[in-house]
């Protein structure tokens, strides 16, 4: 039994094409889970092409959009608005409670970025031009005065400490016979 | 109603959204009921696999397996354009040219000034 089966296998090696480990498999794959034809492609061309990729993306044909077609690597991904997840309803009963998704939708291509830890989209109280001139001259204006108080210091006048006792000179090791000469740190 | 205002953070929630309830065309109720449908299909879909007491794998989504084969299968559709050339020399040539010129100058230059004796090391241990 397993004669024959061994001997069927080698004939069938050396009749088929292929070469190294692809000849030995078998050549055939189980129907079940997605086809080739449910994953992204290439630009479509056609209206027919953005027909079927639309269908395949779970989209309207008015919907699906894909990116331009700039050579980036988007292929025939679905453009979709640049809205970031905290932005959807949240009482609204989605599959993913916490990604605030259902299932099947289609995901937008930085969806990662877009998720409710990161990037947020919602509308903000202040303009962006506000916000923006805000900052930057906030950060301006004390560049600007560091640079100032650069150029014109101003702190406390400092000497060199003074020593009473003509600037120690008994401390300092010096002849007790011989008289010092006299220092004066002060002057009137 | 008539006067509401979004909360400060957030965006119209649709329900809320005048253009919903008046002023609709027939094109604009079409589409929404097409979407609809749309949305109603895949979430039999889901529910049914959800609810199914012999389930026992995790319950594929082919839009995310969608999602991370177009994020990793960008070469076969990349062109080198203007653009995309432009963007690779920017991003990844000359950040690196630059930055290698800028600190071999920098330490060139610190390199003489201590051969020179002109930099101050008394309590430098890193440099």
């Amino acid at each position: 039994m397993a004669g024959v089966g061994f001997r069927r296998w080698a004939q069938a090696l050396s009749r088929g094409k292929g070469s190294g480990l692809s000849a030995l498999l078998p050549g055939c794959r189980a129907a079940s889970g997605g086809s080739k034809a449910d994953l992204p492609s290439s630009y479509p061309l056609t209206p027919e092409a953005k027909a079927a990729a639309a269908k395949k993306y779970n989209m309207r044909v008015e919907d699906y959009k894909p990116y331009p077609n700039q050579g980036e690597g988007y292929g025939d991904y679905p453009k979709l608005p640049d809205k970031s997840q905290q932005e959807r309803d949240p009482w609204y009963q989605w599959d993913h409670p916490d990604l605030r998704r259902n299932w099947g939708e289609p995901m937008h291509w930085n969806f990662d970025m877009f998720t409710r830890n990161r990037v947020d989209t919602s509308p903000s109280s202040m303009s962006w031009s506000s916000m923006c001139k805000t900052m930057f001259g906030f950060i301006g204006f004390m560049m600007f005065m560091f640079y100032v108080g650069e150029q014109f210091p101003s702190y406390q006048p400092v000497a060199p400490k003074q020593y009473p006792y003509n600037n120690l000179y008994l401390e300092n090791g010096g002849d007790p016979e011989k008289a010092p000469e006299e220092v004066v740190n002060y002057k009137i | 109603m008539a006067d509401y205002k979004e909360a400060p953070l957030a965006s119209r929630p649709k329900t809320l959204d005048p253009n919903e309830y008046f002023n609709l065309s027939l094109e604009y109720r079409r589409a929404e009921e097409q979407r609809s449908a749309m949305r109603s299909n895949l979430k039999l879909q889901y529910q049914t696999q959800l609810n199914n007491p012999h389930r026992k794998a995790l319950i594929e989504d082919p839009a995310l397996n969608r999602w991370m084969y177009a994020r990793s299968h960008t070469y076969p559709h990349f062109k080198a354009t203007f653009k995309t050339s432009l963007t690779g020399l920017l991003f990844s040539v000359v950040p690196i040219i630059g930055f290698y010129y800028l600190f071999k100058t920098d330490r060139d230059k610190k390199e003489a000034d201590i051969k020179a004796g002109k930099c101050d090391r008394r309590f430098a241990l890193s440099s």
